[in-house]
């Protein structure tokens, strides 16, 4: 369809306000968080901003009979290029749809549109003692409809998991207009396992399946107390050896996150000041629940890491806690800067390797560093196993994003090697989806066979995660 | 200096991994929530510009000029951009090829010459009888004010009569023991708009032993110009302050105006300055400027001796972002509240959220600018405070218009007004 008359049909079905079809403006809907869509933007042929799920279904109804491309987007804040229209089409922004519609607290669950951004939610929550788990490093800006198709985490996932653990059920647009609830029509049960799971199935989708337009989620009581542990080691092998004897001891920390050699170089180059200790690797411990719990565990994490460690020190003082956290809180930040005419850039970043393979992994990602003569500054949640990579070249330079390119792309295969993900949260969307069969095998091409169900024209959100 | 050259277009463009932080700071993107009014998109913007994808048009120009100026999304971005200055840089670029565009008379003759920004701004006072828009035709303002100046007319409501300059001396004697020589840096906002807080600034500083020296022939300071693309004009009068200044043999320079301080800042001047030959001079300029309440605090280390009041005014306080956030000062104006006997002092909730007037924005985007202030507004009105204080005139005229908008029975103050009326109740001693 001509794209005039597709900018004058949304105009006429949303009204003026609620659609961008300027070349000028559309050009800042090129891009999110990835390196991919740095280097090659991509403009819609439109932006619409929906606020109710009629509209949502009015504009799916238009681009099925049109045969046009629709995009969900939630912040713009993913790392794989999902939210943009990389053939063109419709980009659906649900960011100021941001509604809580309910906060059912003697249920403990919560219903949510789209655009509300997780900071927001967890902060209108914590008024009821309740709290959304997942915390991705981007809780102030994503939303939760990203989180939803992406399946985020962040530092916490250790104990408390990732979001599909807490979404109870969701009210989808399909491709064609229609609108499905998944997780019982009218329930507002936490335990539910009628029929088959199409929450589950919505969840990581990466808006190729629908457009979740209404979540239903489940929230946790909020937890008393704090405490960190932070240790410090000699040899990157005791590393994982500790947090296995953390997990051997009975314990489950709601956080433990690895910094290595690069990060702590990093770390200190950019603030001297936190002047973290010379090591092979420090790894912080965080737990979380009951003042008294909490101090128990913390006692048997120092006992129990400090063989391993050069030192362990325990704090539950927020300002001594703070101080201890801050250097993993300045790392992304940090890496970005370790060389003054260069940038980080989010490609390979998000790889997961079996615990007992992060030491090697993390040695393995070392060598391709040396052999390409890239910086990369390594950090992540080692509880998980999920290793943030963090490449530092000038994004400016061809040869220096050719080199990272070919690195990336064999971090991606070491990790699929290593029997793990090229990611363990950040999704797949435009970035990985070469590497479909390599993980999945012949499930691969039942997943093609499934989004086909739901979308028989091929026009939601297409060439991202399969 | 050519756009292209400018440090923060050839080194920082790159650093930016559109990671979206700055969208959650930006007042600006809380109200228009498109990605054409958040951050990261201005710096996507200048770097269409910088790479030539987009021509230095009028169009390019409205979307970046979305901004407040209030540099919430630089101190928050975790790769060290200024984003504020790119902007600025890139409005200036367009400026430069398109003459057209020009808001030619406002910047360059008004503010570039203190006698006729002077009469104007009398002239301005007259017409509140006559009304806004035939002064802004005369002025030339018309070109960049919007369509409905009615409404933009009430935030100018209240010019004053007389400017500072025209009753306060060129030079100011210490009183008792001479402690400084002081160049009051009087920006026009506080000159031609709030001229008691000029009196009370001269009137605090000679108190407390400070000679006080208003130069004749300083220029403004040069912020509205960059925040409205005229650069090559701040560039100039930053010169021609820098020569006046410079040869006073002044110990410090003090401005009573948060957006006089930032824009005379080392920061600032590198940007504006930086590579050319009047580096060093404009450094050893820089050096010597102090924000009033910083110079009061940490300098004269202001002790008031304590005293029983019975009847405390509320007072809290707004941080002027080119305070709080282009300088960091935000402890020295609290602590300076906090002293004065006659005050009981109340923090606001998100006391650092911007007020929606950098300068002349809620002249140009009146609508958005109060729908910025509307939100300063609730937080300032949950304290009930009898006194809103703040450091700088475009935030007192900002709030002003803020307090008659919700019929609110409060005044707004700088931090010095309320110090100089206690002195006078009692003087005190150090
Ligand atoms: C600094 C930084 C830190 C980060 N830290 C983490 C982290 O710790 N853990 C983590 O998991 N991720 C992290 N991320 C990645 C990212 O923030 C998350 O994936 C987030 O969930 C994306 O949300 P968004 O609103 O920005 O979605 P977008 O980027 O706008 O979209 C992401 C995907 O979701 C789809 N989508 C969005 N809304 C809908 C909807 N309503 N219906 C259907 N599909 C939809 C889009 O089509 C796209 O495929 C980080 C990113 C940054 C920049
Ligand atoms: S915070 Fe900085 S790095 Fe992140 S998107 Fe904004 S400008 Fe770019
Ligand atoms: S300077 Fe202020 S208004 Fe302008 S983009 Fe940054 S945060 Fe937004």
């Amino acid at each position: 369809m001509d794209k005039d008359k597709i900018k004058k049909a949304l105009i006429e079905m949303l009204g003026k306000e609620k659609v961008l079809s300027e070349e000028l403006d559309l050009m800042y809907y090129s891009y999110d968080s990835s390196f991919l869509t740095k280097l090659e933007p991509s403009s819609p042929l439109a932006v619409v901003f929906p606020r109710s799920t009629e509209e949502v279904q009015n504009i799916a109804s238009f681009a099925f009979e049109n045969n046009v491309d629709i995009v969900p987007r939630g912040a713009g804040t993913g790392e794989t290029g999902g939210c943009i229209a990389i053939k063109g089409g419709i980009v659906l922004d649900l960011s100021t749809w941001d509604e809580i519609v309910e906060i059912d607290a003697p249920n403990m669950q919560v219903i949510v549109r789209p655009g509300v951004i997780h900071a927001q939610l967890n902060k209108e929550l914590s008024k009821y003692n309740l709290f959304f788990p997942p915390d991705p490093g981007s809780s102030q800006m994503c939303t939760i409809g990203g989180m939803v198709a992406n399946n985020a985490s962040g530092l916490r996932a250790v104990k408390y998991g990732c979001t599909e653990q807490y979404i109870l059920g969701l009210e989808v647009v399909l491709p064609n207009g229609e609108v499905i609830t998944t997780g019982g029509v009218k329930a507002k049960c936490i335990k539910n396992v009628s029929g088959l799971n199409l929450t589950k199935l919505m969840v990581g989708s990466e808006g190729i399946l629908g457009i979740v337009t209404r979540i239903r989620l489940r929230c946790w009581p909020r937890p008393k107390a704090r405490g960190i542990a932070m240790a410090v080691f000699d040899e990157l092998d005791d590393a994982p050896a500790a947090v296995l004897d953390v997990y051997q001891a009975g314990i489950l920390p709601s956080g433990i996150e690895i910094l290595d050699r690069s990060a702590i170089d990093a770390v200190n180059q950019f603030k001297p000041e936190i002047n973290l200790p010379q090591a092979e690797a420090i790894l912080l411990f965080e737990v979380d629940g009951n003042p008294p719990s909490v101090e128990y565990e913390g006692s048997l994490i120092k006992e129990v890491v400090g063989k391993r460690a050069r030192s362990i020190e325990w704090a539950t003082e927020p300002k001594r806690m703070a101080e201890l956290w801050e250097g993993r809180s300045i790392t992304a930040t940090a890496a970005a800067r370790v060389r003054a005419d260069a940038s980080r850039v989010f490609a390979g970043e998000d790889i997961s390797v079996p615990l007992a393979r992060v030491a090697d992994t993390l040695r393995a990602i070392r060598a391709l560093g040396d052999k390409y003569g890239i910086k990369v500054v390594n950090y992540g949640h080692i509880g998980d196993g999920n290793v943030h990579t963090a490449p530092v070249i000038n994004p400016e330079n061809p040869e220096e994003v050719k080199k990272v390119m070919e690195m990336v792309h064999e971090i991606h295969l070491l990790a699929i090697a290593m029997e793990g993900s090229t990611t363990g949260e950040h999704g797949v969307g435009a970035v990985r989806r070469q590497y479909a069969e390599l993980e999945h095998g012949r499930a691969a091409q039942l997943m093609r066979d499934i989004k086909r169900v739901f979308d028989p024209l091929g026009i939601m959100n297409p060439g991202k995660l399969i | 200096m050519e756009f292209h050259k400018l440090p923060p277009v050839k080194d920082q463009i790159m650093k930016c991994v559109r990671c979206g932080k700055c969208r959650s700071v930006c007042p600006v993107f809380a109200e228009i929530r498109n990605e054409t009014a958040a951050p990261r998109g201005h710096v996507f913007m200048v770097q269409m510009l910088r790479d030539g994808k987009v021509e230095p048009n009028n169009d390019v120009n409205e979307r970046l000029s979305n901004c407040l100026m209030c540099e919430n999304c630089s101190v928050n971005c975790p790769s060290g951009i200024d984003i504020h200055e790119l902007n600025a840089a890139a409005r200036s670029y367009i400026y430069d090829k398109n003459p057209s565009l020009s808001k030619e008379l406002i910047f360059d003759s008004l503010w570039t010459r203190p006698g006729l920004l002077k009469a104007s701004s009398k002239f301005m006072w007259g017409a509140q009888k006559s009304g806004l828009q035939s002064l802004a035709r005369h002025l030339g303002l018309t070109s960049i004010l919007p369509g409905d100046l009615s409404k933009a007319e009430k935030i100018l409501a209240s010019v004053p009569r007389q400017s500072a300059r025209s009753f306060l001396p060129e030079y100011n004697p210490a009183r008792g023991e001479k402690k400084y020589r002081i160049a009051y840096f009087l920006g026009c906002g506080t000159d031609l708009l709030n001229p008691q807080v000029a009196r009370a600034t001269v009137d605090v500083l000679t108190h407390y032993g400070c000679e006080v020296i208003i130069p004749r022939d300083m220029k403004c300071c040069g912020l509205p110009h960059i925040a409205n693309g005229k650069m090559d004009t701040a560039r100039k009068l930053a010169v021609h302050n820098i020569k006046i200044f410079n040869n006073g043999d002044y110990d410090y320079i003090v401005t009573d105006c948060a957006s006089c301080s930032s824009a005379l800042s080392s920061k600032n001047m590198e940007f504006l300055l930086g590579g050319l030959k009047i580096e060093d001079e404009a450094i050893a300029f820089s050096q010597k400027v102090m924000d009033l309440t910083q110079f009061l605090m940490e300098k004269l280390e202001l002790k008031l001796p304590g005293k029983e009041v019975d009847d405390r005014i509320k007072v809290t306080y707004h941080d002027p972002c080119h305070l709080a956030n282009a300088q960091g000062i935000k402890k020295a104006p609290r602590e300076l509240l906090k002293q004065i006997p006659e005050v009981e002092y109340i923090e606001m909730g998100e006391a650092n959220r911007c007020c929606g007037g950098s300068g002349t924005y809620s002249l140009t985007h009146y609508d958005l600018s109060m729908r910025i202030l509307d939100k300063k507004m609730d937080s300032a009105m949950e304290t009930a405070a009898a006194v809103i204080a703040t450091c700088c005139p475009s935030c007192m005229m900002q709030l002003r218009h803020g307090v008659q908008r919700h019929k609110w029975n409060a005044t707004v103050m700088h931090p010095v007004e309320l110090l100089s009326q206690s002195l006078k109740q009692t003087p005190a001693k150090k």
